[in-house]
């Protein structure tokens, strides 16, 4: 038998809610029972703190390592290294067990961190017994999201010779990004970047796009899942629709764009934008007189080429997949929650992708930057004869950087807002724009350079955030405080931006229970290392990319749709998925350890 | 002024209520913005933040916008990092009554539980004491009733007539008076001295000490500024305890031989008028602050110092001891309306003597004359401004 040495524990659990699920005291309880194991405490009873009781507690309890566990324990290392050389004790021996690196996220994984502990005492790699590689049966990958990020990765794993199936929900991929005007720092236009590279997925022999899809079931495991795909009704069929807009033209029945952000109306049968692919009609069940009332189909007459099918179901179909690359993007955050900046209220408080829809030359206004204005029915809408804003006030930080709303930072907020600055400055060089920020990051490379030139361009700059917007006189009344020439500011103008951070979609949650991947506290999907394996999960076979990890600008998104689909290809060409049993038993690691000493033995 | 930056300033502020949820502001200026008392030349709560982040404390010292906070608690709902700007205007306003005063009592009095509550049993029990030994019962008191059927109140001490025993009452309450009122005064020519005469940076033309006053009796009556928070509604009932206080204050020190006569007169004559709406003023604001107090709803009633409670209950006390001193009074029972006597003046005299010049009841003179200051300093400072002579803040 080996001798174990006499090793102190201590659990370090951050307050950021990772660790809220979790049955502590139960772990705690197990690691005592360890023979040589002495709990030493943990830092929700016993915050590193006063470095006297645990030089006490270490020299009590006689022991000769030390051990800490929970959420990331380096946090607290040097403050131990410390007291073990204060108490007479080997500094170095000092051993981390980071519950987080094994995606123990509270849900019952109590077990998992008991197995960690063992691991830790034993001095055994868990990797080693952990970490377990299956056979890739499947050579299709599955891509859910057909935004940026998956196009970017469906194009890399496709091009390297392997089946892709591109899944998007709306009528056609491009996501976010194509509703963007420009792109910062370089200014690009979006659609010019993005529109090329929708259409190689269109045209890709090894790209199977399924728009207007959904994913309702994933079953199997890594190397071989079983994926069940809603298909929506489009009622238009794909292969006889030749998107000649006929059908639009006629169609009696109006709704809100979605392409545009709600600025203006589109039809009830569709194409969400000029160059959507694939570039084919739908028709919106909720909009549509035939599907709420049972009468109308004049699309159907008029179609030249008899694709309308107005009697199609809801379909159901399963694929099988060796990989999943999750790549399902954001929501922005609905800014009718902060009641003090009156969104929703007022008609010329805008989000920033309204802005971005108005400012582009293919939105409601044709790229006229103008306020809303009352039509004859009293709707307030945009329309080119609008008036132009003489002044524009762009909020930073709305939903974001706030304890009521969301604490993280959205990250790309600051820049878009700079750039947005600059477009309606190019397009109304006389108004008056202001930004009020609290800081500014730009964080990335030339967006310092870009934010300077922003400056230069007589965009004034305020840091004060401001707390209420009122209307007066039909004019938007501001009050913020200019924190840096110490004085508070009243302003009158006619229009508002509010730069609306990211937050994660409404079912990411439900995906990431299907797909068995964790989400954080925000309930942004959790990678399996953030600095080392930032497109992993803990399910094997199944990577993250985009926004849908956390906020993050469009190149970012690239580069980790780029990762992700590397990480894919390596499964592919090894024919290995490597992935992590959650459900290893502290015997398992006894087993191993037996056979550890057995070859020691022998050697002896 | 000593403008060395003091880290461990904090651990003074702690004792004065907010612990250090204020260290988590980073300075969007939200508070700021939203308050609809916050002005061009009074910025607050952030400024406020910053100079207690650095812990500057001489600067401190001569803060004066605290006092312009009534605390609708709009900064704290709405502040995105849970910072609570409003409480902490709130804990300023009771450092800075412990920075004018000179005697360091208030100090002691918000730092520390049991000097307060020692400062006021001694002189509860100074009072009864007194009372007891010089100002007796007389045994025959149970005749002392009137006509009407009421207690003739003067007349219930041995050995001295209804005129002597109003007399005696009128000196102790103008001793009172002067006592306290030369504490206050004192501490607001320390609060003067602090706010505008230390200060190098700017020289308060003569003039405008005249030519500004009115603001000071106008703030002092109306408290208009209070009435520009959101809530309407706390603006009447803090308008009708102040009213209420105030009356009831003339009533005893400067009209006490009118209103505390030998007879009970009827109900609609001034003085019960008045007295009852100075008990229901009081009585009214205090159940509606005490309800707050206890459900935590109201943002502005959710943190409680101890002096804040200590403030309700003694007059809470007072009050409820004054309107049982009334009916014992009215139901003519001679004896017991001698003893409620003596304990309503038990809770009264303490009260005064520690709320008045020492803890919450200060900001009465606090208040208007922290207006009446800070508009001098605007003058002054706008005067440098036009001629030139601006200097740096």
């Amino acid at each position: 038998m080996n001798k174990i040495p006499s090793v102190g524990i201590y659990f370090h659990y951050e307050n950021n809610g990772y660790s809220n699920g979790l049955n502590k005291q139960k772990i705690e309880k197990y690691s005592d029972q360890i023979p040589g194991v002495r709990y030493i405490g943990n830092s929700h009873d016993l915050p590193p703190i006063d470095k006297n009781i645990f030089i006490e507690k270490l020299k009590g309890s006689r022991v000769s390592k030390l051990l800490i566990a929970g959420y990331d324990p380096g946090m607290v290392k040097p403050f131990f290294t410390r007291i073990m050389s204060e108490s007479g004790l080997d500094p170095t021996n000092i051993t981390l067990c980071n519950f987080r690196d094994y995606g123990i996220m509270g849900r019952a994984d109590e077990q998992m961190a008991e197995s960690l502990i063992y691991c830790a005492v034993m001095t055994v790699n868990p990797d080693e017994i952990i970490n377990k590689v299956v056979k890739q049966k499947n050579q299709d990958t599955l891509v859910i999201g057909g935004g940026i990020a998956g196009i970017q990765a469906s194009l890399e794993i496709a091009n390297s010779n392997h089946k892709v199936s591109l899944l998007e929900r709306t009528g056609t991929i491009g996501g976010h990004m194509a509703m963007f005007d420009k792109t910062f720092p370089t200014l690009d236009c979006a659609a010019c970047i993005l529109t090329p590279k929708m259409v190689d997925v269109g045209l890709h022999p090894n790209i199977d796009l399924m728009t207007y899809s959904e994913v309702k079931e994933v079953t199997g495991g890594p190397g071989n899942y079983k994926v069940k795909i809603l298909k929506k009704a489009r009622r238009v069929d794909l292969k006889t629709c030749i998107g000649c807009g006929i059908c639009s033209e006629k169609c009696p029945a109006k709704a809100s764009s979605e392409f545009d952000a709600g600025t203006t109306l589109r039809k009830a049968i569709y194409i969400p934008f000029p160059q959507a692919v694939p570039n084919k009609y739908l028709i919106d069940e909720k909009s549509c007189i035939y599907v709420t009332k049972g009468k109308c189909g004049v699309c159907a007459k008029v179609c030249p080429a008899n694709a309308v099918r107005l009697d199609e179901q809801d379909q159901e179909i399963e694929i099988t997949v060796g990989n999943i690359v999750v790549a399902t993007g954001f929501k922005t955050f609905d800014a009718g929650k902060v009641a003090n900046f009156g969104y929703g209220t007022f008609p010329n408080v805008l989000t920033s992708l309204e802005l971005e829809r108005l400012v582009n030359a293919a939105g409601p206004t044709g790229g006229n930057i103008t306020q809303r204005t009352k039509d004859k029915k009293g709707n307030w809408i945009f329309t080119e004869e609008g008036a132009e804003p003489e002044s524009v006030a762009i909020i930073h930080c709305v939903g974001s950087r706030d304890v009521n709303n969301h604490q993280y930072c959205s990250r790309v907020c600051c820049m878009y807002s700079l750039k947005l600055a600059h477009l309606v400055s190019e397009k109304l060089p006389d108004a008056r724009i202001t930004e009020y920020y609290i800081d500014i990051r730009a964080f990335g490379k030339g967006y310092e350079e870009f934010y300077e030139r922003i400056k230069q361009e007589g965009i004034e700059m305020i840091r004060g955030r401001t707390a209420k917007i009122e209307e007066r006189n039909g004019k938007l009344h501001l009050r913020s405080e200019d924190i840096i020439n110490n004085k508070l500011i009243e302003s009158e103008v006619d229009m508002v931006i509010l730069a609306v951070g990211l937050e994660p979609r409404e079912d990411a949650q439900s995906l990431a229970k299907m797909l068995g991947i964790d989400t954080n506290k925000d309930g942004w999907f959790e990678e399996a290392n953030y600095l080392t394996d930032p497109t992993s999960t803990h399910s094997g076979g199944i990577t993250i990319a985009g926004v849908c990890q956390g906020p993050k600008d469009i190149p970012d998104t690239v580069a980790q749709a780029s990762a992700a689909a590397c990480s894919v290809i390596q499964n592919l060409i090894t024919k290995k998925n490597k992935t992590l049993d959650k459900t290893v038993l502290i015997s398992l690691v006894e087993e191993y350890v037996n056979k550890l000493s057995e070859i020691t033995e022998d050697q002896i | 002024m000593n403008n060395r930056v003091n880290p461990g300033f904090k651990k003074e502020l702690q004792k004065f209520g907010m612990s250090e949820q204020w260290n988590e502001c980073f300075h969007c200026g939200n508070c700021t913005a939203i308050c609809p008392l916050s002005e061009n030349e009074v910025l607050f709560p952030r400024k406020g933040i910053r100079v207690i982040q650095m812990g500057l404390k001489d600067k401190l010292a001569s803060y004066v916008e605290p006092w312009m906070c009534y605390y609708c608690g709009e900064c704290s709902e709405t502040c995105p990092r849970d910072a609570n700007p409003g409480e902490l205007m709130m804990t300023l306003r009771r450092y800075l009554t412990s920075v004018y005063d000179w005697t360091g009592m208030s100090r002691k009095f918000y730092t520390s539980k049991w000097w307060e509550l020692s400062y006021i049993l001694f002189f509860a029990l100074l009072v009864i004491v007194l009372f007891l030994i010089y100002l007796p019962l007389r045994p025959d008191a149970y005749l002392m009733v009137n006509e009407s059927g009421g207690v003739m109140l003067n007349h219930l001490v041995a050995g001295i007539s209804g005129d002597q025993f109003i007399r005696i009452i009128e000196f102790g309450d103008w001793a009172m008076a002067i006592i306290v009122a030369f504490i206050l005064v004192s501490n607001i020519l320390n609060m003067f001295y602090k706010i505008i005469l230390s200060n190098k940076s700017f020289k308060v033309p003569f003039y405008a000490y005249f030519t500004e006053f009115w603001r000071l009796i106008y703030n002092f009556v109306t408290q208009s500024k209070f009435s520009k928070c959101d809530d309407k509604n706390y603006w009447v009932g803090h308008m009708l305890l102040m009213t209420g206080y105030t009356t009831m204050f003339i009533l005893v020190v400067v009209a006490l031989p009118a209103f505390q006569t030998e007879k009970v007169v009827d109900w609609y004559n001034w003085q019960r008028l008045l007295g009852y709406y100075a008990t229901f003023g009081i009585l009214f604001f205090l159940t509606v602050v005490t309800i707050g107090r206890i459900r935590k709803k109201d943002i502005k009633l959710q943190y409680s110092h101890s002096t804040d409670w200590l403030f309700i209950i003694m007059l809470g006390l007072t009050t409820i001891t004054g309107i049982v001193l009334h009916i014992f009074r009215l139901a003519g029972l001679p004896a017991a309306t001698y003893y409620m006597y003596i304990l309503h003046l038990a809770i009264l005299v303490p009260m005064i003597m520690v709320e008045v010049p020492f803890s919450k009841w200060s900001h009465l003179a606090y208040r208007p004359f922290a207006i009446y200051f800070s508009r001098l300093k605007q003058v002054a400072l706008s005067k440098q401004y036009s001629t030139g002579l601006a200097p740096a803040i």
